[in-house]
This record gives structure tokens, sequence and C-alpha cells, in this order.
């Protein structure tokens, strides 16, 4: 890639993102089975007008859609730094178990103490959280390496997921409410929804600012990023916590959603290259869009079953996914 | 020692990594000149450079720059007093030649200033101009040719505006040109900035040509210290990389003359052919017969073993055992012998066999050793 079409493909991007976030919200606000036009959802969102249609939008569209881009704008910020601080593509909340622990924890909560179920989001986090310090410190030998964490993960996935089918198993009455989290599911969120995860999704965002220098530190390789005066271990460290802060939110809200974090930073990096100044925020546009879209496609087009859009996603993710490493041989 | 003050000191460095050791490394590197560190391959070099980068911590021993302890900077700290420029192998992202040389400003900026200033931009320019790359201003650094490649390295560890510089090799898979090229400018630096570099070379030549100060490694050691001509002398090549050679300086250039070593002329050795007619399809039974046959290799003046044969055994009617020996007592000493009884007694011949036929062949060995240098270059002379 030339400097030239480097820059162009940024400037499109920059563009292209949020009109597609865009398009994506107005899609997802419009259709479903009352279509509702534009104008009368600008109508619903900007005046204090009681149409039928309003409690469709502002109780049943608006915060469904709303849950989804946060959703989508986490995972792929958290795919974003775990590729870039672990060195390794294969990196993402739901391969190296960051999301399993999240998942683990939420199930217990839903499970186990239904009456705390208000504190979902925080449960998701610190299962998240927890996991990847366990994961940190398994392979923590005089430094880590990207080889030994995404091992580790691998491993620890397997046995929350075990752990996780465990319960299920034992708890086989009580996991109705559970399954469609499970497949990672958007059906019903609600304001109540959106407002337990937004501060932890919002706060992650925000902090991923402070994760552009670092990251982009890292992808000269560690000795050089510790030569140009870095904390390479410590920043490694607290940009793991970042991502599972993040995946943490996701989770809680959405369920287990895999192959955001893995395919949307990986066909932006094709696009328009490494450079985290670029790569962050058109991945969490990106990724916010296209968990929009594809949660109201999963909703709309197979009426009247309502498919949970974690399902689409993999059906989807997981080819493009393979069609990547097989390109990747010439690409890098 | 002269009496330069020292830009780095080493104490008592002990360090082991895999087969890589370092042994009571003591030593210091005086300021504002150039060092190089010289030794054969696997000997600490390295390891010793990266620990004072402090890439690597030294088991046991102290490392000071400018006076103050390593372990007392911080990493930024020291980012500001030492750049180094580690050997490249590390797989760079897409950037622009201008971009890669502005990561040399990030010490100096705080976590979430990316963006340049004037200031940054003044050195990066600077730092382009110095290594003559300024027209490559804007191509993407993966374009560049490696000479253009290790120059915009360079650049990056100049750009970090330290009064000391590291380089691992910096020339090592470069073509002669690009190596003059790159050691006058790091020569050029030193002297015009008062810099000190410190460098992992494996040139002697330009070792000695453009530095001030040696040290010489083996095996973890530090041989020898000091200027280029104290360093380099026939005594030190033969203790550091065991070979016998003349050494003289032409300007700052040691000239290094190797004196070839004597071979050993006009050896016989006896070549014993043992050939087995056999019924055919039964290759495999006689190969499998000729391992069970006692040890020759214990032999005394057994030189070497060939068996012939076709890939397919099947259809082969003839199968050559070659052996080599000193001499055909040697031979005739391993029939008698112990090993050779155990395997042929009690074993008749197996009727696929259908004759066999040993020859001897007595060969005499000639090597001409190459043409004494000396008398070459008198002749270009």
């Amino acid at each position: 890639m030339s400097r030239q079409i480097r820059a162009r493909r940024r400037t499109i991007a920059l563009i292209t993102a949020p009109v597609l976030l865009l398009l994506s919200v107005f899609y997802g606000l419009s259709f479903g089975s009352v279509p509702i036009s534009l104008r009368e959802i600008w109508m619903i969102i900007t005046t204090d007008s009681q149409s039928a249609h309003d409690t469709i939008i502002m109780n049943l569209r608006l915060p469904r859609v709303l849950v989804g881009l946060l959703t989508g704008a986490c995972l792929a910020a958290a795919g974003a730094i775990l590729q870039g601080v672990m060195r390794n593509p294969l990196a993402d909340p739901g391969i190296i178990g960051v999301s399993a622990g999240g998942g683990l924890a939420a199930v217990i909560t839903m499970v186990l103490l239904p009456q705390l179920s208000y504190l979902l989001p925080a449960a998701a986090f610190i299962g998240a959280f927890a996991t990847s310090i366990v994961i940190y410190f398994i392979s923590w030998d005089k430094g880590t390496s990207p080889v030994k964490i995404v091992l580790a993960g691998v491993a620890v996935n397997a046995l929350l997921g075990a752990v996780m089918n465990g319960i299920m198993v034992v708890y086989s009455d009580r996991i109705q409410a559970v399954l469609p989290w499970l497949s990672g599911g958007l059906n019903g969120r609600s304001w109540h929804h959106l407002s337990f995860m937004a501060p932890y999704a919002l706060v992650g965002l925000g902090l991923t600012i402070a994760a552009i220098k670092p990251a982009n530190l890292l992808l000269l390789g560690d000795d050089s990023a510790k030569l140009l005066g870095q904390k390479v271990e410590l920043q490694r460290l607290l940009l793991i916590l970042l991502s599972s802060l993040l995946a943490g939110a996701a989770v809680s809200a959405a369920g287990l959603i895999g192959f955001v974090g893995l395919v949307v930073p990986h066909a932006v990096r094709l696009i328009i290259g490494e450079d985290y100044r670029f790569l962050l925020p058109v991945s969490i546009l990106g990724g916010a869009a296209l968990v929009v879209f594809a949660d109201t496609i999963a909703r709309t087009w197979f009426d009247p079953i309502e498919l949970p859009v974690g399902i689409l996603l993999a059906c989807v993710g997981a080819p493009f996914f393979l069609y990547l490493l097989r390109k990747r041989s010439n690409w890098r | 020692m002269t009496n330069t003050p020292s830009a780095i000191d080493l104490e008592k460095i002990e360090h082991e990594m895999g087969m890589f050791q370092l042994f009571d490394v003591t030593a210091s590197v005086p300021e504002g000149k150039m060092t190089a560190i010289i030794g054969p391959n696997g000997s600490g070099k390295s390891t010793l450079l990266k620990i004072v980068a402090k890439l690597l911590k030294a088991d046991k021993g102290d490392v000071s720059v400018q006076g103050k302890a390593a372990g007392v900077y911080s990493r930024a700290d020291y980012a500001r007093t030492i750049s180094m420029l580690p050997q490249a192998k590390e797989m760079l992202p897409e950037l622009t030649v201008r971009e890669l040389i502005a990561f040399g400003r990030s010490p100096h900026k705080g976590m979430f200033k990316q963006r340049l200033t004037d200031e940054d931009n003044k050195i990066i320019d600077w730092a382009m101009k110095t290594m003559s790359i300024r027209r490559h201003d804007d191509r993407m650094f993966h374009t560049l040719s490696g000479g253009e490649q290790q120059k915009a390295r360079i650049a990056m560890a100049l750009a970090q505006k330290t009064s000391i510089i590291l380089l691992d090799e910096p020339t090592t898979f470069l073509d002669i040109s690009h190596q003059l090229e790159v050691m006058g400018m790091l020569r050029k630096i030193n002297q015009e900035q008062g810099i000190t570099i410190v460098m992992v070379l494996h040139d002697l030549q330009q070792a000695a040509a453009f530095c001030d100060h040696l040290i010489a490694m083996k095996d973890g050691e530090i041989v020898s210290t000091g200027n280029p001509q104290a360093v380099i002398t026939s005594r030190f090549l033969r203790q550091v990389y065991e070979i016998e050679a003349k050494v003289s300086f032409e300007q700052n250039y040691p000239v290094i003359i190797p004196i070839p070593r004597n071979y050993e002329e006009d050896a016989t050795m006896i070549i014993v052919t043992n050939i087995s007619q056999i019924t055919k399809g039964n290759g495999d039974k006689l190969i499998e017969r000729f391992d069970r046959i006692g040890k020759v290799e214990g032999m005394e003046g057994f030189l070497g073993l060939e068996v012939l044969l076709t890939q397919n055994t099947k259809d082969y009617d003839e199968v050559s055992v070659v052996t080599r020996w000193n001499s055909k007592d040697d031979f005739q000493a391993w029939t008698k012998s112990e090993a050779f009884r155990e395997s042929h007694t009690h074993r008749k011949t197996p009727d696929y066999i259908i004759s066999n036929k040993i020859t001897f062949q007595e060969v005499k060995v000639k090597r001409n050793p190459l043409p004494p240098i000396q008398q070459e270059l008198a002749k270009e002379a």
C-alpha cells in the first residue's frame, strides 16, 4: 500500500464508517413488523408526539438499537486492543476466554442468584476481569509473550465452558432464561439494560484513547517499545484489563456474541493499515454498525422467528474469518 | 585505560541465558568515543548490549550510566539517555519513513500526546538529514532497500536525542558500500555531536578503522580492551578466533594475513572393496547381515564405510561394501578382532550369496596447501 493510497483509504474510511453507523441506526429503527418512515421517527424522537408508533420506537427499537450499538463498539474495540497487545491476530475476547469468564459470572448470577440480576454487568465485568488476570499470570514467566497468553486463554476458555455447561446441566430447570443469552441476542433489550451497561461501555470506550499510543508502539515489537521508554509489561496488563472491561460490558448486555472483535478490526486493518489512531475509531464505528445491521436482519428477515444476532454473526463471521486467514499469506 | 570519563561502567556482570553466558564482565565505555564490542559468534556480545540497554536484567553485577546506576533511571528517563538499534529482525507495520522516525520522539512525549511539535519535526528533519534519507521522507519504509532501511532505523534512534547510542550489528546484511557509508555516518555523528556510540561488530577491519576503543569477548568473558592497534594482534587472533595470522596496520586498517595450516602430505590409505554377487531380491537380507557384523568404528586405523546399492534393493544382484583404512595391517587386525569373530562364528554364509570377492587398493593422498598469500600480494604490488 503506498502512502497516497493509504491516505485516501483513511479519509474514505473515516467518512464511510459514521455514515454506515447512521444508516444502520435508521435501518434498525424503521424496519420491523411495523415499518415506520424516517420522518415519523424523526418526529417521535424530537417532539413529544403521542402517535401509535411512539411506544414501538421509544420503548422497543431505540433502546435495542443503542444496546446493539454499544455492544458492537465494545467488542470491536476490545478485539482491536487485544490483537495489538498480544501481537496475535487470533486474539479476540471470545477466543482467549475473556468473554467466557464474563459469561460464566453472568450465568452464575442468572441461575444461582436470580434476585441479583441487576448486578449482571458488574458480575460479567468481574468475571472477564478475573479471567484476564488469571490468564495473564498463568502465562507470566519473567515477562510474558503473546503466544503464551493466547495458549493460556484457550485452555482457560475450555475450562470455563465446561463449568458453564456443568451449571446448566445441574440447573437444567432454570436455563430457559439463559439459553438465548448464551447464543448472543438482543431480544427485548430495554432502557433498563442500556442503563446498566452504558456506564461501563462508555468509560471503556473513552479509555481507548489512552490505548492508542502504547498499542502503536507495541507494533514495533516489545524490545523497541521498551527502548522507546515504554513500560511494556504494565501497559500490556492495563490494556488487557481495559479490553476485559469492554468485553464485560458487551457480554452483560448481549450475551456471548463472537467474531465481532475478530472480524471487524481485521477487516479495517486490511483496508487502512495498523495505525491505531485510525484503526480504533473506525473499528468502533464499524463494529457498532455491524451489530445493529445484523440484529435488524436477524429480527426481520426470518419472521416470525427472531434469530439471536450471535448466531447470524457467527454464520457470516466464521467464513469471513477463514477467508481472511487464507488471504493472509500474501498479506503479511 | 585512558583518562576520558566513562559513559557506561559495567561491574562484574554475570548472566546465564540458555547457551549464552557472561562471566565477571567488567568494562567501561569511554564518553564521546566510538566503541566496538567484537568477538566470535556466541561470545555474549549482543547479550551484553541488551543488558546495557535494560532489555535484559543481569543475574549479578551493576551497570551504571553516566555515573548513575541503570536501575535508578525510569524507563522513560533511560530512553532519553540511551537509544538502541536492535538487530533488524522485527517485522515493522506499514509506515512511512517519517512516521517511523517520529516514533523516536515518543520518550519525550506524554501518555496521550502523540502530536509532534515544531521542535519534534525539526529534530526528525535533522535526523533524516544526518542519515541523508530526506528524499525518502514520504516513502513507505518497507519499499526502501536494506541499506536505506537501516539508515532510517538509525535516524529513529537519533531522533531520541540521547547522549549514548547502542547498535547491534548495524552493518550486517548490508553491501560493502552501504557498510562504509553507515559507519562513516556514525563516525560523523560521534565526532560532530559528541554522542557516545557502542556497537557490536563482526567486521574487525571496520571496528579498527572507525572505532576508538575495542572490547573483545570470547565465551562470555572479556579478553582484551583498548585501542584497536593494541587489541588486534596475532596473539589476539589466536586466542579469540583460533587462527594463526600476521597482523599489520595500513593507515587505520588492520591487514590480517592468515598463515595457512600445514596439511600432512603423502598420506596413504587402503581401500578394501568387498563385492558380493547375490541372487536377485535378497539385497535387504545382505544389508541386514552387514548391520550385524561387529562394530568397525572403534577400530584403530578405520577411516570410513560406504555401501553401494541401488534404490530398489529387490532388483540388485551385486552389493559393494567399501571400507577405508590407514593400512592393510589395520584391516587385518580387525578381521582377527574379537568383535569380528563373534559376528562370524556360528554363521554360515547364506546361500543367496553366490560369490564374494575382496580387493585391496592402496591410495596415496596428496593435499595441496594453498599457495602462501604473501607471494600473491607481493606479485600484485
